[in-house]
């Protein structure tokens, strides 16, 4: 079976957990690594890097933003703290990006691993988005409003499974462009329909929301009626925890921030470990020669099938998270296929066929939209050139327009002119995207490759 | 008959559906209905014609499509706006729209051939993902640069532009009576514009050394070269004619009042055209047309049915989809389609 090199396991201590209990019981005295939760920590330690990065992030991102008035930068005298409050994004960015990042990763799930570009993937993001907001009007019948979101989230999920079923089973007997165009007829469905359909709500074209009268509370995730082991998640109606671990009092946002940090977290494991296994490989080996696939014996259809329920599922969650976290939808953010065109965007810059690369994407193209957008709130580079440049400089005038003009008219809130063409320069000159170059250039995956480098030699 | 039927079998047929059907085959209603369907049709065509060129013989499939449309509409408004007076008589107005339409056509000619030299030409050997995704990220450009240019002449961008629909002359804004029958003046012009497209393309490929070209590398593109084609170059004019029909078809639109020139007519165009093209089978002018016609006719029908009769206003946008669906199921290589192309 064709399987390219950067197929191989990630993880290749969970995969084949048989073969480690024989070289355990053979290696236990010769090194320090017997123990199974080093070994794991070992071969995890990128994930375990990443995951404290975004853990701290909120931290991080208080004290850089907030440094006192005397640190400046040398030479061009600006503030340090307003140097980073242009480049780093608000942790209210950094949530939106995760479960955006958590649909771009279900994106790829299907369309980087299979090869099968699923264009209509906003049905199955905009189906968990929807389904959590109308059980909580109580529009669903058997499921009361007050059905705890984790419920909801994992009904949605199912939900969305069901229906990628049912899409695929007519889409899979098609391939390359027709595959795509079909999946994005019916996505096209579900969006006119939604938008049309006044049993959503009294302005479907609008989108429904849930109202604060029913539920003045955000929706909690945790553990479903248990109020002490779930947290409320949303701008205004999330938790805020006082006196975290005796030190720090996290604010509405950013328990928001970790808390669908841990959902997506644990998708992303979830996804990753698919991947890995022997389900994943044949998924791979489709990608790579789907005849070839068939010959060797898999029925390639089921297989398929079932990568696009599994991808639909997680697109799902990604989805319910969105609306748990914003509280209404849209036909235009959730089912429109421009939304899709988005996890497109963040898979490729991301890197197509990289489980965590989509997210990456995701926090670049963000990163850079808001870094040029307008409002003073989270920085930018407007305040910046304005404290960099000297007023005389601002003020020159080019052509009929000053400095300042210029930057407004050409800069400020144009990040989708600047991410068109980075997106451009990445599929003509980094087709394999910011993780997958990474991954070329290390000779493998990257969470297997480091722990190699770093504790030198094979894996113990 | 119907009368016979009922009689037979009332439960079986309800009668206000039944009302329903012999309102529509009233000749009033009928004609207006085909009207409609042959202009949405004359629109399909035009807007997935230069798509299916650009597919058929490049295998590109363009995302930038729309937003090129979306430029031939403001562009082809600009000049009318900057051409017509409010003094203007109607037919100097159809002529100074033909002018719009030559500038149009020139001007996206060169900005596609452009394209196709600076950008498209180097994915021709990566996968044809690479090159949707080129085109999309393109789309991007285009729209915001679009937006920028607009908010700077404070024209406002999702709007649909109405300096650009005053520039129509008085017959195309009004209905049309012909005896009984009552059509949109607009409706008549975009199907004589989509019939004088249509030909033309179709003159194109079929009575020039240039069509034989192109037909010859479509058909087999290294055959083409080995007989001594250039087939870079015909790649090249394929893209400008490609871009060049999507502008006219912008210029046409920006005078509809269901269209108009606005940013969003980028995204509002493309799909239509892909579906229109994937219904006809990729690759094929002659499957693009049929299936353009096809659409635009079932799209009005069942307009007519759900604004008059059904009430669910959201559906008559949801029939382009639904024979999308249809078709793929049935036919999975699109009408006119050949297997192999634009497989996996």
């Amino acid at each position: 079976m064709a399987i390219s090199d950067d197929a191989s396991p990630e993880d290749a201590t969970v995969a084949s957990g048989s073969e480690d209990a024989v070289t355990t019981t053979q290696d236990s005295d010769a090194s320090g690594w017997s123990a199974w939760p080093v070994r794991y920590a070992r071969d995890h330690i990128v994930h375990l890097v990443v995951i404290l990065l975004f853990a701290v992030y909120p931290g991080l991102y208080h004290e850089a933003t907030t440094l006192p008035d005397g640190l400046v930068i040398p030479l061009v005298d600006v503030q340090l703290a307003l140097v980073f409050q242009s480049f780093l994004p608000q942790v209210t960015t950094m949530t939106p990006i995760l479960y955006f990042g958590l649909f771009a990763m279900s994106f790829d799930f299907i369309s980087g691993y299979t090869g099968y570009l699923s264009f209509g993937h906003a049905a199955f993001y905009g189906i968990g988005a929807y389904f959590v907001i109308l059980v909580a009007n109580g529009k669903i019948p058997l499921l009361a409003s007050g059905t705890p979101f984790m419920v909801s989230l994992v009904l949605a999920a199912v939900l969305a499974a069901l229906i990628a079923v049912a899409i695929g089973f007519v889409s899979f007997r098609l391939t390359g462009v027709y595959f795509a165009m079909i999946t994005l007829g019916f996505a096209q469905v579900f969006y006119v329909f939604v938008r049309g359909w006044d049993w959503v709500s009294t302005t479907p074209r609008d989108g429904v929301g849930v109202s604060f009268a029913t539920h003045p509370e955000g929706f909690r995730i945790g553990i479903p009626y248990l109020d002490s082991a779930s947290y409320a998640i949303g701008r205004l109606t999330g938790s805020g925890i006082d006196n975290f671990l005796g030190m720090f009092d996290l604010s509405t946002n950013v328990v928001s921030f970790y808390m669908i940090g841990l959902v997506v977290l644990v998708c992303y494991f979830l996804m990753q470990r698919i991947i890995h296994s022997p389900f994943g490989r044949v998924m791979i080996a489709i990608r790579e020669n789907e005849e070839r696939a068939e010959a060797v014996g898999y029925n390639t259809f089921y297989y398929k099938l079932g990568a696009f329920a599994i991808s639909g599922a997680f697109a799902g969650v990604g989805g319910a998270l969105f609306a748990g976290y914003r509280r209404s939808v849209t036909p235009e953010n959730t089912f429109y296929f421009l939304t899709t065109g988005d996890a497109l965007l963040s898979s490729i810059i991301g890197g197509l066929g990289t489980i965590a690369g989509p997210l990456y994407g995701r926090l670049f193209e963000q990163g850079l939209a808001e870094f040029l957008s307008k409002g003073s709130e989270g920085g930018g580079l407007l305040p910046l050139l304005q404290e960099l440049l000297s007023d005389s400089l601002l003020g020159t005038n080019v052509l009929g327009l000053t400095i300042e003009e210029m930057i407004d008219v050409f800069i400020n809130g144009r990040a989708s002119l600047y991410v068109g063409i980075v997106f451009v320069l990445f599929v003509l000159f980094v087709p394999n995207g910011l993780l997958g170059t990474l991954r070329d250039r290390l000779g493998g995956p990257i969470a297997k490759v480091v722990p190699d480098r770093l504790f030198g030699g094979e894996r113990p | 008959m119907i009368n016979t039927l009922l009689a037979v079998a009332p439960e079986l047929v309800p009668l206000a559906l039944v009302d329903s059907f012999i309102e529509f085959l009233h000749p009033s209603e009928l004609s207006r209905v085909l009207i409609d369907g042959l202009s949405k049709a004359a629109i399909y065509a035009m807007i997935a014609g230069g798509l299916t060129l650009i597919f058929g013989l490049m295998g590109v499939l363009n995302f930038a499509h729309g937003s090129l449309t979306m430029v031939g509409a403001y562009l082809g408004g600009a000049v009318m706006v900057l051409m017509v007076s409010s003094t203007t008589g109607p037919l100097a107005r159809v002529a100074f729209f033909f002018v719009a339409v030559a500038v149009v056509f020139g001007a996206l000619s060169a900005v596609g051939g452009a394209l196709e030299v600076t950008l498209i030409r180097r994915l021709y050997d990566r996968p044809p993902i690479a090159q949707i995704l080129l085109t999309f990220g393109l789309t991007l450009i285009i729209d915001e640069l679009m937006r920028i240019i607009l908010e700077f002449y404070d024209i406002q961008p999702r709007a649909d532009w109405i300096a650009a629909w005053g520039t129509k002359p008085w017959f195309l804004s009004q209905r049309l009576s012909v005896g009984p029958i009552s059509v949109r003046g607009i409706a008549l012009f975009e199907i004589v514009m989509g019939v004088l497209t249509v030909a033309g393309i179709w003159a194109f490929l079929t009575r020039t050394r240039y069509g034989l070209f192109i037909r010859a590398g479509s058909e087999d593109s290294e055959m083409a070269s080995a007989l001594g084609i250039d087939v870079r170059r015909v790649f090249t004019v394929v893209f400008a004619l490609g871009t060049g029909v999507a502008g006219i078809a912008g210029a046409l639109l920006m005078w509809d009042t269901h269209w108009g020139a606005s940013v969003p007519l980028g995204a509002e165009t493309l799909l239509p055209a892909f579906v229109v093209v994937i219904i006809g089978g990729l690759g094929t002018f002659r499957g693009t047309v049929a299936a353009a016609l096809l659409v635009g006719l079932v799209d009005a029908i069942m307009s007519w049915w759900f604004v008059n009769e059904i009430k669910f206003s959201g559906l008559p946008q949801l029939t382009i989809f639904l024979i999308l669906v249809f078709v793929l199921i049935v036919r999975p290589q699109g009408l006119f389609g050949v297997e192999e192309v634009g497989g996996h």
